[in-house]
């Protein structure tokens, strides 16, 4: 046992970890940069936001340790019941989840909010890696090839009704590449797209609330309400692009000092780095989610077996599909979907899903050889 | 113990088709980063400037008048000015409902308004001006009802006595394009507040004062952060008026009902005493947002309350013009103090005749008797003799045809006929007639009353026309004297000083036994000129010019009356009354 454990630290990806250390520290200092004036109503400890996220990146690093340990194919056998586990957390959120911003999302765990949506990512991954796995074959035949939507659907829609679009779209971009990595016939993902491309207006006149309608109207013309939604984004846009090359330096921000960026230690994080940090800072944190990403398709491309190698992708798309709207929400080119930024938003139930994640892409590469 | 991983090449090849995508994908979010931060870098560094930095303008309060006894007549109040900052509004409608509630506005002007100045989210926007102390209180009370309006005191221009002097004192009004150009002054902005009209415009670089600046930064939610950058607005300058506030409601309550002016100043100084115009109006008026209708009855009035006549108006000068006229002749040697001339009511050339007012003609005169009398043979017979260019050489040396110099805005220097004159405006020569016409101030010669009275002062001095003015002093917010006034000779009109002892004489016998016995009182030695100038816009305007005492000349006098018919029954009792009350003298029984 001692013998396995000391093969695996010495086996594990060090460049990964290492990204990822990095990653959170530049996140806390970004943190610290942009809630060191206190927010709103929020304690006058410049570090009280700092703190905070670094307990939960305790938490997380712990959790991670597990999750490495414990070789894939084990916990792969609860899969189904992590899935019926996060339905019933997503439901109870429905009714006894603590309101903010008037979405329901959060679960008070004694002093701590626990967000289940965010733990239903790490599920979810688990889930559909292992239920693709064992069903490969079978997805050949379309009908099957619907079940995963299924599953996932139910999900999209509990969360969704919080509402949370932001999240919603993760499972749905989790789900379309694992199937895509599965090797389903492409075609088929070409007429699920068309379906939903079709469903678009039903989506828009019926489920759609009159704010999110707007977010999408404002990320095509933001200029048509500065004031309202599309404040943000501008706002986020002279930020970023004051940064200019080099930055105004950690607190030296205008925009952010001043708090002229909304949700700036979480949705809008990046901007704070674009303007005090630059195209340097920028770059160099795109660098580093790059070597995560990297060492990622590298760890599923060199699974030991396709389940290994759905648990890394689904690790990849995860924190991809976060990074790519969240930098393109803050730089205007994408939709405002309020998705967070792995290692920097602040947020615990979402600093530990990162890390869970991390845990899992550890795993696979640490079992890729069977001990 | 290694085992060869089990993953299908397909799987494989789509994991890498995964990574190009991401590649692809951080590529196009580095080339937006490039774009936004080095190429545009410096665009989005200036508007993030702007978006911290805020500009606040702080009013500096105008400069008050006072008469020459330091009386205040024009100063500022303090108003409550109601606005709202778009930035800080939640709900427009809801405010706007709840606020016109209070000040009695509808709903859908304060939306308006504020939507129209959206594009300034931070700039308050000006919803009621002087807002009443009850309502200003209520909405003090229901702040919290009411996040984005604010309540700001700035000064407002209060013209203590309405009416008084109004003319001379004018009124200030937002600036206005033309102005914002000519002034070119980098202080002034829109909305600005100058002078118009009179006295404020004349003197606005000094009433106006120095606006103040502040510069702070300010968060997100429009709380100041720091000040970088702050200057006290200084107060404008002070102006004491030579104007006697007394001598002034006094000669208004004297025109009451007529139109025309009254100016009363020392001849040996310029300083005006009286400077005023019937009808009048209230430049209070101009201070609050004057509504378009309101505007179009004050300009179309028929009897132009906004027209200083004194400076801007001119008429046919009548018989008071005659005092050019002997002038002329005497120096020329036309006439002298000898020479007599029968006046049978009647003058002939060629196949016109010209008449005297007096039908049966004035028998044998000489000048002081023609004076005293009025006789238009007389004159016509200089005239003639003389003709138009040496009148004109006279008109010139007494500065008719320019303007006098009193420092008020847009001064006339009425209409000095000449042969060229004539020539220009009417293709036509110059008829011996219009000598005639011309040596008893009718026909086409126009004057304004100053003009007049400059001629009046030039005879009480004897040839200094001191240039007439209505600021004695400019005193800064100190307390300390700016800039003073002192009597300054703007013409010295190059005539014999026998010639105008003559005059003198003439003005004081037309006193003593002719046509301005009326104006006579017997404690004082005034000396003056009648005159009832035809028009053709109706009944004939009263004159009376003078000066008193006759030895010691303090004071010059003109009085003018609009249509108001004979100059000795009109004007010259008005004169009469007006220098009593500056002489302190008893009222006659
Ligand atoms: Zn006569």
């Amino acid at each position: 046992m001692k013998e396995k454990l000391g093969k695996l630290v010495e086996n594990l990806d060090y460049t990964l970890l290492s990204a990822v250390v990095i990653l959170c520290f530049y996140g806390l200092l970004v943190l610290y940069s942009s809630t060191r004036s206190g927010l709103g109503s929020i304690p006058e400890d410049p570090f009280f936001y700092v703190k905070r996220q670094f307990l939960w990146m305790v938490v997380g690093f712990i959790g991670l340790a597990i999750l490495v340990f414990i070789d894939y194919h084990h916990f792969v056998k609860y899969s189904s019941l992590l899935y019926f586990l996060t339905v019933f957390l997503l439901i109870i959120v429905m009714f006894f989840g603590r309101t903010t911003y008037g979405a329901r999302r959060w679960l008070s765990l004694g002093p701590f909010d626990f967000q289940p949506s965010e733990f239903a990512k790490v599920a979810l991954i688990i889930f559909l890696a292992d239920f693709l796995a064992k069903n490969k074959l079978k997805l050949d035949n379309f009908l099957y090839f619907l079940w995963p939507f299924a599953y996932t659907g139910v999900l999209m829609f509990l969360v969704f009704i919080q509402p949370d679009l932001g999240t919603s779209l993760v499972y749905l971009a989790i789900l379309i590449i694992l199937l895509f990595v599965v090797g389903v016939k492409l075609k088929y993902l070409a007429t699920v797209f068309l379906i939903a491309l079709s469903s678009f207006p039903i989506l828009w006149f019926f489920l759609l609330k009159e704010y999110q309608k707007r977010r999408i109207i404002l990320f095509l013309n933001p200029q048509l309400d500065p004031l309202g939604g599309g404040y943000n984004i501008i706002q986020s846009k002279i930020a970023i692009g004051s940064g200019g090359f080099l930055g105004k330096g950690l607190l030296g921000g205008l925009q952010s000092q001043l708090k002229f960026l909304p949700a700036q230690h979480t949705d809008f994080i990046f901007s704070v780095v674009g303007e005090e940090l630059g195209f340097v800072g920028a770059i160099l944190l795109l660098g580093l989610y790059t070597v995560v990403l990297w060492r990622g398709i590298k760890i599923a491309s060199e699974a030991r077996d396709l389940l290994g190698a759905l648990l890394a992708t689904g690790a990849v798309s995860f924190l991809f599909f976060h990074i790519m709207v969240n930098m393109g929400m803050a730089m205007g080119v994408l939709p405002a979907t309020g998705l967070p930024l792995p290692f920097l938003s602040y947020g615990g139930s979402f600093m530990v899903s990162n890390l869970l994640v991390i845990g899992i892409l550890l795993n696979v590469e640490v079992h890729k050889i069977k001990w | 113990m290694k085992e060869s991983s089990t993953v299908p090449e397909e799987v494989k090849q789509r994991i890498n088709w995964l990574l190009i995508f991401i590649i692809v994908s951080f590529c196009f979010l580095a080339i937006n980063l490039w774009y936004l931060q080095v190429i545009k870098g410096e665009e989005f560094k200036e508007r993030a400037v702007k978006n911290c930095i805020r500009s606040l303008v702080e009013e500096a309060p105008r400069g008050h008048i006072y008469d020459r006894k330091g009386e205040v007549l024009v100063t500022n109040r303090p108003v409550v000015v109601v606005s709202i900052i778009p930035e800080e509004v939640e709900n427009l409608e809801e405010l706007s409902k709840r606020l016109g509630g209070i000040i009695d506005l509808p709903e859908e002007v304060i939306r308006e308004k504020v939507e129209k100045h959206s594009a300034e989210p931070f700039k308050p926007v000006e919803i009621l001006e002087d807002c009443p102390l009850a309502l200003t209180i209520e909405i003090e009370e229901r702040k919290t009802e009411l996040k984005g309006v604010v309540l700001e005191v700035k000064p407002r221009r209060n013209y203590l006595n309405q009416e008084l002097a109004a003319h001379s004192l004018g009124y200030v009004g937002e600036i206005d394009q033309e102005e914002l150009q000519k002034l070119g002054n980098p202080q002034l902005q829109g909305g600005d507040i100058v002078g118009k009209a009179g006295l404020e415009k004349y003197y606005d670089s000094f009433l106006r004062g120095k606006k103040g600046q502040k510069e702070v930064e300010v968060d997100a939610l429009g709380r100041e952060v720091a000040t970088l950058f702050s200057q006290k607005p200084v107060a404008g300058n002070d102006l004491l008026l030579t104007m006697d506030k007394d001598l002034q409601t006094y000669a208004e309550n004297l025109l009451e009902g007529k139109r025309g002016s009254i100016i009363l100043s020392h001849p040996y100084s310029g300083e005006i005493l009286v400077l005023a115009n019937k009808p009048s109006f209230d430049p209070n008026w101009f201070t609050e947002e004057i509504s378009y209708a309101d505007w179009e009855k004050i300009s179309l009035d028929p009897d132009y309350p906004l027209i200083n006549r004194a400076v801007q108006s001119i008429y046919s000068p009548g018989s008071t013009f005659k005092i050019v006229t002997a002038l002329a002749a005497l120096e020329e040697g036309v006439t002298d103090s000898q020479r007599k001339i029968y006046c049978s009511g009647n003058f002939k050339l060629a196949d016109q005749v010209f008449t005297c007012w007096k039908r049966g003609g004035h028998g044998n005169l000489n000048l002081i008797g023609a004076l005293a009398h009025s006789c238009n043979v007389y004159f016509y017979t200089l005239g003639k003799e003389l003709g138009v260019q040496k009148m004109g050489r006279y008109m010139d040396k007494l500065g008719l045809g320019e303007k006098v110099g009193i420092d008020l805005p847009a001064e006339a220097t009425g209409v000095i006929p000449s042969p060229e004159w004539k020539q220009r405006e009417f293709k036509e020569i110059w008829f011996p007639g219009d000598d005639v016409n011309l040596s008893i101030g009718q026909g086409y010669l126009l004057l304004t009353p100053l003009q007049m009275h400059s001629i009046i002062c030039a005879v009480a001095t004897a040839g200094d026309i001191y240039r007439p003015h209505l600021v004695k002093e400019i005193i800064s917010p100190e307390g300390e004297v700016f800039e003073k006034t002192e009597p300054e000779i703007s013409k010295k009109v190059n005539i014999s000083a026998n010639t105008f002892q003559l005059i003198q004489k003439g003005l004081r016998a037309t006193i003593l036994e002719g046509t301005g016995w009326q104006a006579n009182t017997k404690e004082l030695s005034l000396a003056g000129k009648t005159g009832t100038a035809q028009n053709p816009q109706g009944e004939s305007h009263a004159w009376f010019v003078g000066f008193a005492p006759l030895e010691k000349p303090e004071v010059c006098i003109t009085v003018f009356v609009e249509n108001g018919g004979e100059g000795g029954e009109v004007a010259a009792p008005l004169a009469r009354e007006m220098l009593e009350k500056y002489f302190n003298l008893p009222e006659p029984e």
